[in-house]
C-alpha cells in the first residue's frame, strides 16, 4: 500500500523488498501504511558512475572536518572520496586522472539549507512558479518533488559557484506548506537530483501566514491564535488518525490469527464466531494530509520551525513540544533578546537570511551578528541563502557573518558539515573524508569571498561542465 | 478649547502634565542642527583613492569639510583633530546611483504613464532608518528615484546620508536635477492590467513620443510668446503654465539628467533613437541587464549604466542578464556603476562591486569606481564626490577589513568631514542621532 510512495524511482510495489536502488528504510510503527522511507539513494549507485579515479594535487585542501592541508591531495573514485592527505602520503592509482591544482583551494561542495531551486524559473512569470499551494494553511501533503524541475537553468548557474546540494522548500505562505526535498545539483535524471524526497517539514510561524487580517472574507484563521489552533487541531487529528489505524491493525492481526480452542469463550455461541470470521475489520479511510504529518509526530524526521520574533518563536516551540516534534529552528532574525533560551533548546538553528533588515529599534548589525552570537552560546548554526536565482551567493552570506564575529572555520562549516549533520547526511556529505560522496570544489581562493572564482566542481566524482546559459551568452557577446 | 471649558481641576492637572511630557518628548526628538565642520587629519590609513591608486600608510587633511590634502606626507596645522586609522583601509564614501529608500512607499505616482512633474522631494521621509542602514554600509550619497511604473516618472533628489539631521541638511547642495524614465515590462504591466494604454512596448513608446511632441508644441508656444514680448508686443497673451509640459520641456532643453529604467537591448537602442529624434541627451540606463549586447552603441553615445552585479531571472526581461555585464560594458568604454535599487543591497554595495573583479576581472580600482566615481558621474556630482582628491567633499569610509570582500564592515563613515557613523559607538553608532527622532 504505497500509492504515494515517492521513494522508489522504479515504482516498485514493495521497494523495501525489491527495489534495486540503495534505499534506506525506516520502518513505521508496525503496519505498512506507516512505513516511511527516506530515499537515500545516491547517484553513484545508479547511473552516472565516475569513469575513472581523479586525483586533485597540489592545492590547499580545506577538509572542514580535520583542518586544512597545504599542498594536499584529494583522491576520489567511483563517486566517493578515497583518500585525503598531504602530497606524497596518498597512493594515486595508475589509471587516475591527475589534475594539478597548485595555487587553488579545494573544499567540499557547499550545501544550501533553504532554496526554491527547481520550483521557479522566472519569478514574475507565474506559470514558471510552483512555490507554494496557498489555498489552505495546512498542506503537509504537498511534496516539492512533484514540482521539482531538474532542468532548471537556475541549477546550472548555482552549481558553478560550488553549491552541490540544497534543500528545496515550499515558500512560507502556509503554516505547514509541505515537505522539503534534499537535492544534489547534477544528475542524468530527475531521480538522480532528488537524494531525499521528503526530508523535513517546514512549520512556519512568522505572522506572514495570516490571511484575512483585515477581515476580508471573514475566513478563519486571521490571527496567530487561529493559525496555532488550526495547526494544533491538525496534529490532534493526525494522532487520532494514527490511533484509528493502530486499532485497525490490531483488529486485523486478531482476525488473521489462527483460532485456538483454549481461547474460545464457552458461553459464546458458535454462530458469533463464524460471523467474526466472515467479516474482516474495515480499514479506516486514508487521509493524505494526516498521513503526511505522522513521521513528524513520531519524531522520525525534523520539523523546520520558522519564526522571527521572540514571541512567535516561543509560541511555536511550545506547540512543537506539545506534540513532541523533533525540530530545528529557522530564521529567528529578531529574537536577539532570547538567545540564551534558544541555546537552552539544544537544537540547531538555520539562521538568517543574514541580510534580513533590522527592525526600526534595532542596531544596524542586530541580524548580521546573530550567527556569531549563537555560535558563542554553543548553538550549531547553519547558513542558507533562502533564495533561488541568487542561491549561488550562499558562500558570501557565510563570509559576511565573519565580519561580525563568526570564526572563519565555523562560517565554512555552516554551509558544509553543519547542514550535512542536521539533515542526517554527514556520513555522505559536508567534508572531505574518505568514504563520503565526492562533491568537491576547486577555486582560486577563499571559498567565502566574493572575488573567488570557482574553477572546477565535481558532483559524485563527475566533473560538472562549467557552463550555463549565462556563460554561453557571455561567450557569444564577447566574441570579436 | 471646548475641552478646557469642561475640564475638572484634576483633569486640568493631568492635561498639563501630559503637555509637559509632550514638550519634553519633542525636545528629546529634535533633529540635530548641522554640525560645524571640524578640521581633521586622518593618518595611518591604507587609502584607496579611486582615481590614482592606493596610498599605503597615507594621510588626509580635511579642512572645512573638504579634502585639503591627500598623500603619504600631508601636514596639517596644529590643533586639528587627529584620527589614527590604525592601518585600516579608507575609501571614498559609497554612492548609490539608484535608490528608492526614504520615500515612505511613495515611489510611483502610477495613475498616469507620464508624470514628470512629480518631485521626490515632496515624498522624502528623512527619518527613514534605511538612510542609517545605508550609512552603516558606507553609503554617503544616494539618488532617490521615482519608480518604473510610468514611462516618464518624476524628478529625483540626491541626498547625503547625514542621518539625524533635518530634512534640508540631508539634501546634496548643488546636485543637478535628474528625471526618471522607464520602459519595458513595468509600464505595460501596470497600465495594461487596467486595460489602459500602454499595454505593449509599442504603446509604451507611443505614449512617450506623444508626450515629447506635446512638450515641443508647448515650448514653441512659449518661445513665440516670449519673442512677442521681447519685440514689445504688449497685447501678447501668455500661454497656460503646465507643470507637466514644463518638466518635459526641461528635458528637451537639456536641463535634466535623463535616467532610464531599461532592460532589453532593443529598447536601449529605441531609447537612444528617440533621444536623438527629440534632441535630448541620456545620462544613464538603469538595470541595463542586456547592455553588454549593445555596449558599443552606449559607449558611442556616452551613456552610462547603473546595473546590478549579478541579479537575474526575476522577470522575463531579466532572463538574459549575466554577471559579466558590468565588465563587458566597461571594457567597451561604457561608464558603469553598480547600484542597489534595494534597501537591502544598499548596505553592502562594496561586496556587489567586488563581484566585478571575479566576473570579468575588473581591477580593484575599476571595481571601486563602480560604487564611487562612476556613480557620481551618473548623478552628475563627480566634481564634488566619488574619489579622494583635493577639493572634493570629505565623504570617506574607514573599513574593518578589505573593502572589496565579503567580510568588510565600515568602521567610521565621514560626510563633509564629520563622522556620522562610528561602529564602535554604543546604541545605533551615530553621534547625531537620538532615539525617538
Amino acid at each position: 500500500m504505497r500509492p504515494f510512495d515517492p521513494l522508489c524511482p522504479a515504482g516498485a510495489q514493495d521497494p523495501c523488498a525489491s527495489c534495486p536502488h540503495l534505499c534506506t528504510s525506516f520502518q513505521g510503527i508496525g503496519f505498512r501504511l506507516f512505513s516511511f522511507i527516506a530515499a537515500l539513494f545516491f547517484v553513484g549507485s545508479l547511473a552516472s558512475a565516475q569513469q575513472k579515479p581523479v586525483a586533485l594535487g597540489g592545492g590547499k585542501v580545506l577538509t572542514v572536518s580535520h583542518g586544512s592541508i597545504e599542498n594536499g591531495v584529494v583522491l576520489f573514485e567511483n563517486g566517493k572520496i578515497a583518500a585525503v592527505g598531504a602530497a606524497g602520503s596518498v597512493q594515486i592509482p595508475k589509471d587516475a586522472r591527475v589534475i594539478d591544482v597548485a595555487g587553488m583551494t579545494v573544499y567540499p561542495g557547499l550545501i544550501d539549507s533553504e532554496t526554491a531551486l527547481g520550483l521557479t524559473e522566472i519569478s514574475a512569470v507565474d506559470m514558471t512558479n510552483d512555490l507554494v499551494e496557498p489555498s489552505d494553511e495546512i498542506m503537509p501533503h504537498m511534496h516539492v518533488y512533484d514540482a521539482f524541475h531538474a532542468e532548471s537553468e537556475l541549477i546550472t548557474v548555482t552549481r558553478l559557484n560550488g553549491i552541490t546540494n540544497a534543500i528545496v522548500a515550499p515558500a512560507s505562505r502556509d503554516t505547514l506548506p509541505g515537505q522539503d526535498s534534499f537535492i544534489q545539483l547534477a544528475g542524468k535524471s530527475q531521480d538522480e537530483f532528488l537524494l531525499v524526497r521528503d526530508i523535513a517539514m517546514p512549520l512556519n510561524f512568522t505572522g506572514e501566514q495570516r490571511r484575512n487580517e483585515r477581515g476580508e472574507g471573514r475566513k478563519f484563521p486571521s490571527t496567530r491564535m487561529g493559525l496555532a489552533a488550526q495547526m494544533r487541531q491538525a496534529f490532534l487529528d493526525a494522532q487520532d488518525y494514527a490511533q484509528k489505524w493502530s486499532e485497525y491493525e490490531k483488529k486485523k492481526a486478531d482476525y488473521d490469527k489462527p483460532k485456538t480452542d483454549s481461547a474460545s469463550d464457552s458461553s459464546a455461541k458458535p454462530a458469533d464466531k463464524d460471523k467474526d470470521k466472515k467479516q474482516p475489520p474495515n480499514p479506516p479511510k486514508r487521509d493524505l494530509r494526516l498521513e503526511a504529518l505522522l513521521p513528524y509526530l513520531q519524531g522520525k524526521k525534523p520539523v523546520v520551525l520558522a519564526a522571527e520574533e521572540s514571541s512567535d518563536l516561543q509560541a511555536a516551540v511550545n506547540l512543537a513540544r506539545e506534540f513532541n516534534l523533533k525540530f530545528v529552528l529557522n530564521h529567528i532574525s529578531h529574537s536577539q533578546s532570547i538567545l540564551d533560551y534558544v541555546a537552552g533548546l539544544k537544537v540547531p538553528v538555520i539562521v538568517g537570511p543574514i541580510y534580513e533588515q533590522p527592525k526600526s529599534e534595532e542596531r544596524f548589525d542586530a541580524v548580521y551578528s546573530l550567527p556569531a552570537q549563537l555560535y558563542k552560546r554553543g548553538v550549531k548554526i547553519v547558513i542558507a541563502s533562502y533564495d533561488s536565482h541568487n542561491a549561488r551567493n550562499l558562500p558570501y552570506a557565510a563570509g559576511f557573518a565573519t565580519g561580525f564575529g563568526l570564526p572563519y572555520d565555523e562560517a565554512l562549516k555552516a554551509i558544509t558539515l553543519n547542514p550535512a549533520e542536521i539533515w542526517d547526511l554527514a556520513d555522505k556529505l559536508g567534508s572531505l573524508d574518505p568514504g563520503k560522496t565526492a562533491n568537491v570544489v576547486v577555486s582560486n581562493g577563499d571559498p567565502l569571498d566574493v572575488k573567488t572564482d570557482v574553477k572546477m566542481v565535481f558532483i559524485n566524482g563527475n566533473e560538472v561542465p562549467m557552463t550555463s546559459r549565462q556563460t554561453r551568452l557571455r561567450d557569444e557577446y564577447s566574441a570579436k | 478649547m471646548q475641552l478646557r471649558l469642561t475640564c475638572k481641576p484634576a483633569d486640568a492637572l493631568a492635561a498639563s502634565l501630559l503637555a509637559i511630557a509632550a514638550i519634553t518628548l519633542v525636545a528629546f526628538a529634535q533633529d540635530s542642527p548641522p554640525p560645524a565642520p571640524t578640521d581633521v587629519l586622518i593618518k595611518n590609513a591604507a587609502i584607496m583613492t579611486a582615481t590614482h591608486g592606493n596610498i599605503p600608510n597615507g594621510r588626509i587633511y580635511i579642512k572645512d569639510g573638504k579634502i585639503a590634502g591627500v598623500g603619504p606626507k600631508v601636514s596639517a596645522p596644529s590643533g586639528v583633530t587627529v584620527i589614527d586609522a590604525g592601518g585600516k583601509y579608507l575609501t571614498p564614501g559609497i554612492i548609490d546611483s539608484h535608490s528608492h529608500i526614504a520615500l515612505d512607499g511613495d515611489v510611483n505616482e502610477a495613475t498616469s504613464p507620464i508624470t514628470p512633474q512629480m518631485m521626490m522631494i515632496d515624498a522624502f521621509d528623512y527619518h527613514d532608518k534605511s538612510i542609517y542602514h545605508g550609512l552603516a554600509g558606507g553609503v554617503t550619497t544616494s539618488l532617490l528615484l521615482h519608480g518604473s511604473a510610468n514611462m516618464i516618472g518624476g524628478q529625483a533628489i540626491v541626498i547625503k546620508h547625514k542621518y539625524g539631521l533635518n530634512r534640508d541638511a540631508m539634501l546634496f547642495p548643488g546636485a543637478p536635477r535628474s528625471i526618471k524614465f522607464a520602459s519595458g515590462e513595468n509600464p505595460k504591466r501596470v497600465y495594461g492590467s487596467r486595460n489602459q494604454l500602454p499595454s505593449t512596448r509599442m504603446g509604451n513608446f507611443a505614449v512617450q513620443r506623444e508626450a515629447l511632441v506635446q512638450a515641443q508644441d508647448y515650448m514653441r508656444e512659449w518661445d513665440a510668446y516670449n519673442a512677442k514680448v521681447k519685440n514689445g508686443d504688449k497685447d501678447a497673451s501668455s500661454p497656460k503654465h503646465d507643470l507637466k509640459l514644463e518638466a518635459l520641456a526641461d528635458v528637451l532643453r537639456g536641463n535634466l539628467l535623463v535616467q532610464i529604467h531599461c532592460y532589453r537591448s532593443d529598447e536601449l537602442l529605441t531609447e537612444i533613437a528617440m533621444a536623438k529624434e527629440f534632441g535630448y541627451k541620456l545620462r544613464a540606463f538603469h538595470h541595463a541587464l542586456e547592455a553588454y549586447k549593445v555596449a558599443d552603441q552606449l559607449a558611442a553615445a556616452n551613456i552610462g549604466i547603473a546595473t546590478f552585479a549579478d541579479w537575474w531571472g526575476y522577470k522575463e526581461e531579466a532572463w538574459d542578464a549575466i554577471p559579466w555585464n558590468a565588465v563587458l560594458c566597461m571594457r567597451k568604454g561604457v561608464r558603469v556603476a553598480i547600484k542597489s535599487d534595494s534597501e537591502d543591497f544598499a548596505r553592502r554595495l562594496n561586496q556587489e562591486a567586488a563581484k566585478t573583479m571575479r566576473y570579468g576581472g575588473a581591477t580593484e580600482q575599476e571595481a571601486l569606481q563602480m560604487i564611487t566615481l562612476n556613480a557620481a558621474w551618473i548623478i552628475g556630482v563627480d566634481d564634488k564626490v566619488g574619489s579622494i582628491d583635493v577639493g572634493k567633499d570629505a565623504d570617506l569610509v574607514i573599513w574593518d577589513g578589505y573593502p572589496l570582500s565579503s567580510s568588510a564592515v565600515p568602521s567610521k563613515v565621514f560626510i563633509d568631514g564629520t563622522v556620522y557613523f562610528d561602529r564602535s559607538l554604543p546604541g545605533f553608532g551615530m553621534p547625531y542621532y537620538k532615539e525617538g527622532m
